[in-house]
């Protein structure tokens, strides 16, 4: 064993892992982040994928980074820089397009000239969402308390909660209600007319799940979008200048700042448990490295089937793990282009080239998408939110040349035959095929083509079946059901053993409260 | 009209749930009508006879749950179900054969062991833990609504009894029921089982008279709460009553006579006058007037309340809640007269098909079946169960013939493009449907003396179903206890004085023999007595 020894040992450095790591060091713990890539970030790193082309090659905007935390750590001052995203543009099948701007009057008018309905019902809608990000705020801050617990700390929580519901008042509860258990689609049937419009908004609801926009559960995440918002630090989604890494850079900076240490190349082959409490890490180069408490930022299945012995962990833990979903249903496709894309319904160059363009013309569209996901196929025409970061932030391409991130939904981690080259390779045809069926040009522009499936994501960060929220978000996976029912806390029944990934409460996104909540649960049993 | 009333209250609809609202508001002292519209009590229990000398309940497949407590505060104490019925479900094979799994656990496990040794062996547990589940909404079923919204601290109270009923179920079965109510049935069985056979036989418990497939979230409630009331072992279905289909009808009706309820059938409400924001009674479609205070309704309360009552009595946005209620009929029925017990090769006792057989190998073949109705077309290949309601009740036929019940899903009421259901439409999805059956029962076609086929469109025609739709509206989470039948409304009230609504749309749902009827008729004799201090 090395002759280091430390008060927290981090696994993995993915921005929770960093979140908890900083919030450690600042506390005055001794702490070391070990990240098994050369690059820490885990999902949100950029990487020069080609020569002059720089990538958010995983994860590529931010909304719901939390205020507390840039505050805390003072994150600005370490490099934190979001350029705000403008606008989205969904072009449709018709020629023609729909947009929200940046400028309410400008969306408003826009969406009067589709639907005058829509366009009255969107203010009230806005506002409802705007209440409900409110209602949920408090929870997303709180550790989940045990509804089957007794003891004075549950009970106090799940009083505190009761009341926090009583205090919204019957409408807003009402509506949290049927936010939380209804179909994106019929929740927003019973609000917009405008079909584009509907499969646009629902689309937030299905990133990362393995549900058709049809799909009761769905309709939660509609609240994604608001919620950067009512926190005041920014626009709802933006870019960080540098990319999703540079994020990563600006905590770890923050960490560093306050004593942590960063060892990258150093993956962690186990934690060492001896009777019951952990004694530190091995690393995969043999080393050892000696600390009181160890913290997973990995994914619950790794975290409880691979960093440990399954001997360690009781039956209904390791039950709960098996049961646990990831079902990757994502995947990228990053793109250096010679130029800009012409979209048909938007000819040449123009604002809607700053924010993001999606591909989602109906709401049948979506769900056909999810059908064939279904069957184990990739989608033959996929869900796509695409931006192209190098119009916002220059230095992300070399002068005249641009970059373009292309969120796909759906790709299965589970194809049918199991993915190969040939069939990665496919599925990127399939995405820059609908894409040019909207920006003919697009071929002609493409100079390099990363095309990266579930497989790739699970392989390369090590996201168990490629799922980016660490697991699925849907309703049965969240809050004090995340990642297990009696371990949502943090803890894990190892005594010094920790989670802290997206795999916990309240989940995936680079918002950074898992690792901030597990850091504080962590000071607290010490104290 | 209040000065000549005869009647205190007013009850729309002869089906289970009026007749019991109608018996406890007599029993409680007052004087009761009860109306409706067909010539036959029995609402969605109703006998219909489809041919000469056939008969079948095509809506009361399943007899549902008598809750006890109900049973006594009505006085029907003679009702017995059918004694060692051990139908339970059984699903056609991928190539040929049948997987039955019958109610008894052991032996169940004895059937399932072929296909795997390991889900045998989980069977007895997993039966036991969805009667424990669906044991928890029994409790929660027999209550109000619980509303943790509720202004009133009466209102709580039986929050906090439910609460420790609650956690009366012990640490894994608590943290069990708030993990399975938002879950698919597909994820449920794919988490205790591997047998694809086994998963196709309980799947379509989850999916019943819904429109979504056994992939979307919350059919793992539909599973459970179509469960309660049903005995240990069942993954499908109570067990059916002894004296027939009709029996709960016939005792349900005795009671009401006994308690002093004047029924009168054949008549047909067409409005429900209201004045000052109080209901006056109730106006037949032959334009009779009948005087009341109180109006107890068990139709759908979306027809109740747009159909019945003058909109300026109601807010808009109440009427834009009450129009946002999915419905969404999925559900067709072809009767069959068959000339006799159709074979099934493959299975091994006839008296499997006293049970529901599902002719839907796999729980993707289910799926797929779900995916045309989300586009708003027919399903192609429709699921398709069987049941021979004869086998227990030689009476609905003559002789050696025999009915045969099949049910379609998915046929959505409402057809892309404003299609309309017509004769042709009809014709194709019988069509498709005999086809499932002469595809796992040769000769079947030969067998059929005559047929007829509901579509969700005559299922709204005859039995006066909304969209088609058994349940009243969808059993989604956003639309069951407080929701239900909309948020806030789940206390069987409506904005208008003097009206209650207590049918299947309203808490506790469709299955439960007077569950709403007699939730509805304690909170109208509550609000009358001006406290609600019983709750």
């Amino acid at each position: 064993m090395s002759a280091q020894r430390y008060d927290a040992i981090i696994v993995g450095g993915g921005h929770n892992g960093l979140v908890a790591a900083a919030y450690l060091a600042r506390a005055g713990r001794k702490t070391l982040v070990l990240e098994r890539r050369p690059v820490i970030g885990g999902a949100a790193v950029t990487e020069e994928v080609f020569p002059g082309f720089k990538f958010s090659v995983f994860s590529y905007v931010v909304s719901l980074l939390r205020p507390e935390i840039i505050r805390d750590l003072d994150l600005p001052r370490h490099g934190l820089q979001i350029l705000p995203l403008e606008s989205t543009v969904t072009p449709l099948d018709n020629g023609d397009y729909l947009a929200s701007w940046s400028d309410p009057d400008e969306t408003r008018r826009e969406l009067c000239r589709h639907s005058q309905h829509d366009a009255d019902a969107s203010s009230v809608f806005g506002r409802l969402m705007h209440h409900m990000a409110m209602a949920v705020k408090p929870i997303i801050g709180m550790v989940p308390p045990d509804p089957a617990s007794l003891s004075p700390r549950d009970l106090a929580g799940l009083l505190k909660l009761g009341g926090h519901f009583r205090s919204l008042g019957p409408e807003r509860f009402h509506a949290l209600h049927k936010l939380m258990t209804m179909s994106s689609a019929d929740y927003l049937d019973e609000w917009f007319e405008f079909d584009p419009l509907k499969a646009t908004k629902s689309a937030s609801g299905i990133i990362g799940t393995f549900l058709g926009p049809r799909s009761p559960g769905s309709a939660y995440v509609l609240l994604h979008h608001y919620m950067g918002e009512i926190d005041g630090a920014f626009r709802a989604w933006g870019f960080q200048k540098g990319g999703t890494g540079a994020i990563s850079n600006a905590i770890a900076n923050a960490a560093l700042a306050h004593g942590a240490e960063i060892r990258t190349g150093a993956g962690v082959e186990r934690v060492l448990v001896r009777d019951g409490r952990t004694t530190g890490v091995a690393l995969s180069s043999g080393e050892e490295i000696a600390a009181g408490i160890v913290v997973s930022g990995l994914d619950p299945r790794l975290t409880f089937t691979r960093l440990v012995e399954t001997k360690e962990l009781p039956s209904d833990l390791l039950e709960g793990v098996r049961r646990y979903k990831f079902r990757g249903s994502s995947g990228k496709v990053n793109l250096a282009l010679s130029g800009l894309p012409n979209f048909t319904c938007m000819p040449g160059e123009g604002p809607h080239l700053r924010g993001a363009i999606s591909i989602s013309p109906s709401i049948d569209y979506l769900e056909l998408a999810y059908d064939d996901a279904k069957y184990g196929e990739f989608s033959r025409h996929p869900y796509m939110d695409i931006v192209i970061p190098s119009m916002i932030d220059p230095g992300m391409a070399p002068p005249g040349k641009h970059v373009m991130s292309i969120f796909v939904q759906y790709a299965p981690y589970s194809l049918n035959g199991g993915w190969t080259p040939q069939r990665r390779e496919a599925f990127g045809d399939a995405v820059v095929k609908t894409l040019a069926r909207y920006a003919p040009n697009i071929e002609s522009l493409i100079l390099h083509r990363q095309v990266i499936t579930p497989d790739d994501i699970e392989r390369i960060t090590g996201l168990s079946e490629g799922n980016i929220f660490q697991g699925e978000l849907a309703l049965q996976q969240l809050f004090f059901l995340r990642p297990v029912p009696e371990w949502a806390k943090y803890r894990t029944p190892i005594h010094g053993y920790w989670q802290c990934g997206a795999g916990t409460h309240p989940g995936g996104g680079i918002m950074g409260a898992s690792g901030r909540l597990a850091a504080l649960e962590i000071l607290k049993a010490a104290a | 009209m209040n000065q000549t009333a005869r009647y205190d209250d007013i009850v729309i609809g002869g089906g289970a749930n009026g007749l019991v609202a109608a018996t406890t508001l007599a029993r409680a002292g007052r004087r009761v009508l009860l109306l409706e519209r067909e010539e036959a009590l029995g609402g969605q229990g109703r006998l219909i006879e489809f041919a000469p000398g056939f008969r079948a309940a095509p809506l009361g497949l399943d007899p549902g749950w008598l809750p006890p407590v109900i049973a006594a505060a009505v006085g029907i104490q003679t009702l017995e179900r059918v004694p060692s019925f051990d139908a339970g479900v059984g699903v056609a094979l991928d190539g040929s054969g049948f997987l039955s799994v019958p109610r008894d656990p052991r032996q169940a496990a004895k059937t399932i062991a072929p296909h795997s040794a390991a889900d045998a062996a989980k069977w007895p547990e997993f039966v036991a833990r969805l009667r424990t589940l669906a044991g928890f909404l029994e409790s929660l079923y027999t209550t109000p609504a619980p509303d943790i919204s509720a202004s009133s601290l009466n209102e709580l109270l039986p929050l906090l009894g439910l609460g420790r009923r609650f956690r009366a179920l012990g640490r894994r079965d608590m943290i069990e029921f708030l993990r399975t109510l938002p879950l698919s049935v597909w994820d449920l069985l794919d988490d205790w089982f591997e047998s694809a056979p086994l998963k196709a036989a309980v799947a379509p418990g989850g999916i019943q008279d819904h429109q979504q497939g056994p992939r979307s979230g919350g059919t793992a409630f539909v599973l459970l709460h179509y469960l309660v009331g049903a005995p240990a072992g069942s993954v499908r279905g109570r067990t059916p009553w002894r004296g027939g289909a009709e029996a709960f009808t016939i005792a349900a009706e005795q009671a009401a006579r006994a308690a002093g309820v004047t029924i009168r059938t054949g008549a047909a409400v067409a409005r429900i006058p209201v004045k000052a924001d109080a209901i006056q009674g109730v106006v037949l479609e032959n334009a009779e007037e009948i005087a009341s205070s109180t109006v107890l309704s068990t139709a759908n309360p979306v027809n109740t309340l747009l159909g019945w009552i003058d909109p300026v009595w109601l807010d808009p946005e109440f009427i834009r809640e009450l129009r946002n209620v999915r419905h969404r009929g999925c559900a067709a029925i072809v009767l069959y007269a068959l000339e006799r017990l159709p074979d099934l090769p493959g299975l091994k006792s006839a008296d499997a098909l006293a049970g529901v057989i599902s002719l839907t190998p796999t729980v993707a073949a289910l799926e797929k079946a779900a995916d045309a109705a989300k586009y708003g077309t027919v399903s192609e290949r429709p699921h398709v169960e069987i049941t021979v309601p004869t086998l227990l009740a030689p009476n609905l036929a003559t002789g050696s013939s025999h009915v045969m019940v099949a049910k379609a899903q998915y046929a959505p009421h409402r057809l892309r493009d404003g299609a309309a259901w017509d004769g042709t439409r009809r014709d194709a999805l019988a069509k498709s449907v005999t086809a499932a059956i002469e595809a796992v029962s040769p000769c079947f076609t030969s067998r059929i003396l005559h047929q007829v086929t509901l579509t969700p469109l005559d299922l709204e025609e005859r039995f006066g179903l909304r969209e088609g739709a058994a349940s009243q509206g969808e059993l989604g989470l956003d639309q069951i206890l407080f929701m239900r039948p909309i948020a806030g409304w789940g206390n069987h009230r409506t904005p208008i004085d003097g009206l209650f609504l207590g049918g299947a749309g309203s808490h506790p749902g469709p299955g439960i023999l007077g569950g709403a009827g007699w939730l509805a008729a304690k909170r109208m004799l509550g609000d009358r007595r001006g406290a609600d201090r019983r709750w």
